[in-house]
């Protein structure tokens, strides 16, 4: 997959960004360039600043130092809710449903943007139907059309992870970030998302994708970004990192050693 | 059924009942308890719209009532406005002063907002006390006219009100902004991630809940004839909130069942003498602990359970 030429316009940018927690410095000058259309991963051992970068990136936290850019757009200062407005969606590595809805109810959620009717209609129709359909095709496109009509909180662990990817799509993204999306999948879960990552890949979205599990990461992603104690360790292709000692030695230990 | 006929049955029965009230309850006494029981089935919706489905734990909401009743009162007695003129703009104050909680609660969660708001509530209800020169304080204001002349036209016109508002939120919740609200109630960070202004969706239910409340207490003056600011004390707010918190917050007819309920249960009870107000408590204390989602969701448990 990495040899394949891609456009090098970069969708998201970042530089020298910084943020600390008392003294805790959980990211340092991180400095990453994410180019359009690709699947970026972000990997690292427990701690190394990847949520956090993750968090700093979606607009939950706002960084102590650096510039942060989405395309033209400067994303400093703007809070979360107006970054998915410019195409920035994002799942959790807790998941976050809104686990007394429904699924269908959830996915509706996250077409909160697009909603255009006057506010008279809702007073007057309620309901007025809109989105529905897309909605039922993106749990469907997750693998949860059957069970549309179920509480949210009441499915399993790996279902709540694909429904949560299913309603940040809603949102129609161009950058959509996933932190440990594999986190607690079994292996024909991990197959199923893996698949559906490549399928939003091609869509023409961009992909950031915090993960521990290596087989899903050198799989899809074409750049790899490795982080340590909250300062970048290493970026490269998927093959550059499996063969840099330093990664190796930080993170993967002898696992991927040739 | 489907859901627009099921709505519709149910709308047509809950008009039917408010028709038929004042004749079955025919005595002057309990046909005031009837406007007092529509009033109050207002003040739960109000409430329910932030507490049940933003998930705004909101103590403030009796000086909103307060305020209406104020407002409007003062404009009809000091200024002889008409009636519907007064409670527009009685309304509308109600409905900023609600903006202005808002703001509270797009900085507090959970339980510093209840203090938040249960310190708004004070606030108000001492400036009603202490501001003699406009609202008389406890020494009170009398002789206020009702906008209709006979009790049971008083309760038709609140009902009807109540039936609007409910059909008016209950198409509110179920729409897009429905969906929205119940977001920023279950996971204000994830709502964010959707593109949900929090700040701004809050202060709407706020302002809603808070001009709807307001509209209640405009017909509470003239209902009684004399207004003092007892009628808006604190204690208000927890009546509310036992009548959403009983009927089954977060669920349309919840609220109105709870508020029913809690008007007629005293009345009922006035037999025990002394001892009403301990069976009433008790009462509160076995729904809540073994009703935990309130009247509505132990009734669907039944049902369920039957089937």
């Amino acid at each position: 997959m990495d040899g394949i030429a891609r456009a090098h316009t970069v969708i998201l940018q970042a530089k020298e960004m910084s943020k600390s927690f008392g003294g805790v410095r959980a990211v340092q000058n991180v400095s990453i360039a994410v180019p359009a259309n690709s699947i970026f991963a972000l990997i690292g051992p427990n701690g190394a600043g990847k949520s956090t970068l993750l968090n700093l990136l979606s607009g939950i936290y706002q960084p102590d130092a650096g510039s942060l850019h989405f395309d033209e757009n400067n994303l400093i200062g703007l809070p979360a809710h107006r970054r998915v407005r410019l195409g920035i969606a994002r799942t959790f590595q807790k998941i976050r449903l809104f686990k007394q809805l429904t699924l269908l109810e959830n996915v509706l959620a996250g077409f909160h943007i697009h909603q255009d009717a006057p506010f008279w209609k809702y007073l007057v129709y309620g309901n007025t139907g809109r989105f529905r359909e897309e909605a039922r095709e993106l749990l469907a496109f997750v693998g949860l059309e059957a069970r549309s009509g179920e509480r949210a909180g009441a499915l399993p662990y790996g279902k709540q992870r694909m429904l949560e990817i299913a309603r940040a799509l809603a949102t129609q993204p161009r950058l959509f970030m996933l932190d440990e999306p594999a986190a607690g999948l079994n292996a024909a879960e991990v197959d199923f998302l893996l698949k559906r990552l490549e399928q939003i890949s091609r869509r023409g979205v961009t992909v950031i994708v915090v993960e521990h599990n290596m087989d899903l990461v050198m799989n899809v992603a074409h750049r790899v970004f490795v982080m340590d104690h909250g300062e970048p360790l290493f970026e490269g292709t998927p093959r550059e990192v499996q063969a840099n000692p330093r990664v190796i030695e930080a993170y993967l230990g002898g696992e991927f050693a040739p | 059924m489907n859901e627009r006929v099921k709505a519709r049955t149910a709308l047509g029965t809950a008009i039917v009942l408010v028709l038929l009230a004042p004749w079955v309850l025919d005595q002057p006494y309990w046909r005031g308890i009837l406007v007092v029981c529509a009033m109050n089935v207002l003040l739960a919706l109000s409430l329910n719209l932030v507490l049940g489905y933003t998930g705004q734990l909101n103590l403030g909401q009796s000086a909103f009532f307060g305020i209406g009743a104020y407002v409007s009162t003062l404009l009809i007695k000091s200024y002889g406005w008409n009636f519907w003129l007064a409670a527009l703009v009685a309304v509308g104050a109600a409905g900023l002063l609600g903006l202005a909680l808002a703001a509270f609660a797009v900085r507090l969660r959970g339980h510093y907002l209840a203090i938040a708001s249960l310190g708004f509530a004070v606030i108000t209800y001492q400036v009603l006390v202490n501001w003699e020169n406009v609202t008389q304080g406890v020494r009170g204001i009398y002789g206020i006219m009702p906008p209709v002349a006979s009790t049971t036209a008083l309760f038709y016109l609140v009902a009807g009100i109540a039936v609007l508002v409910y059909v008016l939120i209950g198409n509110l919740v179920r729409s897009p902004i429905g969906e929205t609200l119940r977001a920023i109630r279950e996971d204000e960070v994830s709502a964010a991630s959707l593109g949900i202004n929090a700040a701004l969706w809050k202060a709407f239910a706020f302002g809603i809940g808070a001009a709807i409340a307001g509209l209640a207490g405009c017909f509470y003056p003239g209902f009684v004839g004399t207004l003092v600011p007892d009628a808006f004390n604190i204690v208000e707010s927890f009546t509310m909130l036992a009548m959403v918190i009983v009927g089954g917050m977060g669920t349309m007819i919840g609220p109105v069942i709870g508020a029913i309920v809690l008007t007629f249960l005293p009345e009922l009870l006035r037999g025990f003498g002394e001892l009403r107000l301990m069976i009433y408590g008790l009462a509160l204390t076995l729904v809540v602990l073994f009703m935990p989602g309130g009247m509505v969701q132990a009734w669907m448990a039944l049902r369920a359970r039957i089937r």
